[in-house]
């Protein structure tokens, strides 16, 4: 099953002490997939929906000596809880900004500042027109704020900084639809989004897109030692995790991939996937692909949804194609399984 | 008492907010609403438009009153330890939020509903001017590590303390000090951290520059009344507001039982250090008139003031982040019995 003679699987050997364990926990504890593709369905609403093939993925899932797993917030979409207020749709999210040790390779820690204790922050997600509420408190010491990408009235737009053991609410309509982000905008921005206080906001179409194995793939840098200069760079937090534990998905299924480039200090990186090419809908506001590449250039803060299927089997690596940037750790690989 | 005062301008200052924030709906409908069945935007109110319709009755806010404040509630329903179960259960989305988290049952609930908002209020009294002199307290913290840091020679590590008054705090407190007609310090902090970026060249203007800064942060303060900024209960709402960031900020200098982050380390040294000062200041009366409390407090404060002994982060931290968390505690505890009963 597993290629030793691949430089891939070599240069997870370095990480990994016991990949075969690994690979049997994956099979043991495969049933808690099925829970995300419920939730998906019951997302696209009540008439019978295709399914997206998503290979099943382990509950414990390794989170590297983490409070979280990147594998987990690949494809973890936080809906909110729903209610109805004046007959229109209210989702409301809990956002609470506190302090937390990362474990960024087995050398490094690293203490991030971020919502929720994971980095990035819950991929929040809304339709159109409904209307987002997030209760913020804060308890990260340094006073923080949730300034939203979107639509939204001047006194929602998160710069005022709240001090530690404060709340408060950001309230606005979901607009426009495309994938977003959130951050927090206490100066100097740079180190607060750099310690980790950022997200995703993903708000859909009125019409869902068609169906996909969706994830999300955010590009984040880290001063370890407040240089100026980033040390480390990871895809949803941890680097190199993706190498290390490649994203099964099936040949053939439809991929829809929201990515976003958080990496401050560096002005740019670009996204490339080897061995593919993928449509690009810029900043996730448009049903059409603009264009078709295998790389595109994205400045910090920039995001598109980028769609593609897999002809062969194998493993493929992701990477911007600023090499030393994912040589330090933001890198990560799609193990294609066979279709058949 | 002065609480008149500050109901009057806080009536003010809502009728304001409440002015921009219908300019700001009516912006809203007009400019988005690309969705016709998405009914008109006023039907959500934002949390300034529902502040404005309890108008000048005060409502507590339980996503942001201090301790004293949530002890009203505590006091009219009888529950030990209350304010501190509503702190703990935060954010609330809705008030209603107390019953479903089994804060309170519903009928508690029932009796104090109409005295608890989750919405932005126009802080009042008390409470208002201890968010005021905990913001002012907070960038005395900074200032005073900034001032250590550079008679160190070391500008570059005093550039973030330095910064971190006008980023963090003073767009936060702009609104008061213009209500209290303090003067403009913010063009000062500014200059200070530019001379201090860009090297700290000229020392003797960093030096002037930095104590005028000190200052104005002191006439700031000086803009409370004298007898309140005496008031041991007052005074020790503050420091606990120094100690719990004091105490976040220190959890997030430590990773792997080692000082990761200088500058959160240096923040909450500067936090302590203010603290202190203004418990000195408080020391004889409390000793007079709470010498129990007064003993506990001041040995605890003595104890986690052991752990910062240095401007620079000792190469082991002299108390885990839990050890500094349990002290704060302690003190917290003790100044809440003090608060309480001075408010009976």
């Amino acid at each position: 099953m597993s290629n030793l003679d691949s430089p891939l699987e070599r240069f997870r050997q370095r990480f990994i002490h016991n990949p075969l364990l690994h690979r049997r926990q994956l099979l043991k504890y495969g049933l808690a997939g099925l829970g995300l593709t419920t939730a998906g369905l019951a997302w696209q609403g009540l008439k019978p929906q295709p399914t997206a093939k998503i290979p099943p993925v382990a509950a414990n899932s390794p989170t590297m000596g983490n409070s979280f797993s990147p594998m987990q917030t690949l494809r973890d979409f936080d809906y909110g809880t729903v209610k109805q207020e004046n007959g229109r749709t209210v989702r409301e999210f809990k956002l609470v900004a506190g302090n937390t040790t990362l474990q960024l390779n087995t050398a490094v820690s690293f203490n991030s500042w971020n919502f929720n204790g994971r980095v990035p922050a819950p991929t929040l997600r809304a339709k159109a027109g409904e209307l987002i509420r997030v209760s913020f408190l804060n308890q990260g010491g340094h006073s923080h704020s949730v300034h939203f990408h979107g639509f939204h009235p001047a006194a929602m737009d998160g710069i005022k900084p709240i001090r530690n053991g404060r709340g408060t609410i950001y309230e606005f309509e979901a607009e426009p639809y495309g994938v977003h982000l959130y951050h927090c905008h206490v100066a100097p921005v740079t180190r607060h989004v750099g310690k980790g206080l950022y997200g995703m906001l993903i708000i859909d179409p009125p019409e869902p897109r068609p169906v996909a194995d969706e994830m999300v793939l955010l590009m984040g840098g880290y001063d370890t030692n407040d240089d100026g200069k980033n040390e480390l760079y990871a895809f949803n937090g941890v680097p190199d995790y993706y190498m290390m534990h490649p994203i099964e998905i099936y040949q053939h299924q439809l991929i829809r991939l929201y990515v976003l480039n958080m990496i401050e200090i560096d002005p740019a990186v670009t996204f490339h996937l080897h061995a593919n090419m993928f449509d690009v809908y810029p900043t996730g506001m448009s049903l059409k692909p603009s264009h078709t590449s295998d790389v595109i250039t994205m400045g910090t803060a920039e995001r598109h949804i980028l769609e593609f299927k897999f002809k062969y089997p194998g493993e493929f690596m992701f990477h911007p194609h600023q090499d030393g940037i994912a040589e330090n750790g933001c890198m990560g690989a799609f193990k294609v399984i066979s279709a058949t | 008492m002065k609480i008149k005062d500050y109901l009057t301008v806080a009536i003010v200052a809502c009728v304001a907010s409440v002015v921009i924030s219908a300019c700001n709906n009516t912006t809203k409908t007009t400019e988005t609403s690309p969705n016709p069945t998405t009914p008109a935007a006023a039907t959500a109110p934002t949390p300034e438009m529902s502040g404005m319709k309890h108008g000048g009755s005060k409502k507590i806010n339980i996503n942001s009153a201090i301790l004293s404040e949530l002890d009203k509630l505590e006091a009219k329903l009888g529950i030990p330890a209350l304010s501190n179960k509503i702190q703990a259960e935060r954010p609330y989305k809705t008030p209603e939020e107390l019953v479903s988290k089994k804060v309170i049952d519903q009928q508690q609930y029932d009796q104090i509903k109409d005295l608890v908002t989750i919405e932005d209020i126009v802080l009042t009294g008390v409470e208002k001017d201890a968010d005021y002199m905990i913001k002012l307290g907070l960038m005395k913290g900074h200032l005073f590590v900034a001032k250590e840091l550079l008679d160190l020679k070391q500008p570059k590590d005093a550039e973030p303390h330095i910064g971190h008054p006008v980023e963090e705090i003073y767009t936060d407190v702009a609104d008061q000090l213009n209500e209290r007609k303090v003067k403009e310090f913010k063009t000062n902090l500014i200059a200070l951290e530019d001379l201090v970026k860009a090297g700290a060249k000229d020392m003797s203007k960093v030096t002037n520059n930095l104590k005028e800064s000190q200052e104005s942060i002191d006439l700031a303060i000086a803009a409370l009344p004298e007898t309140q900024r005496k008031d041991p209960k007052f005074v020790l709402q503050v420091i606990n507001g120094l100690l719990e960031t004091a105490n976040s900020e220190y959890g997030a200098s430590i990773a792997d039982g080692k000082f990761k982050a200088a500058i959160e380390y240096q923040d909450s040294r500067g936090f302590i250090a203010y603290a202190n000062m203004l418990y000195q200041g408080i020391a004889v009366s409390m000793e007079k008139d709470q010498p129990a409390a007064h003993k506990i407090i001041i040995d605890n404060l003595k104890q986690l003031t052991t752990a910062w002994p240095k401007t620079m982060p000792p190469a082991t931290p002299v108390k885990t982040v839990a050890e500094v968390g349990a002290l704060v505690r302690t003190i917290e505890l003790n100044t809440q019995k003090v608060i309480t009963v001075a408010a009976k």
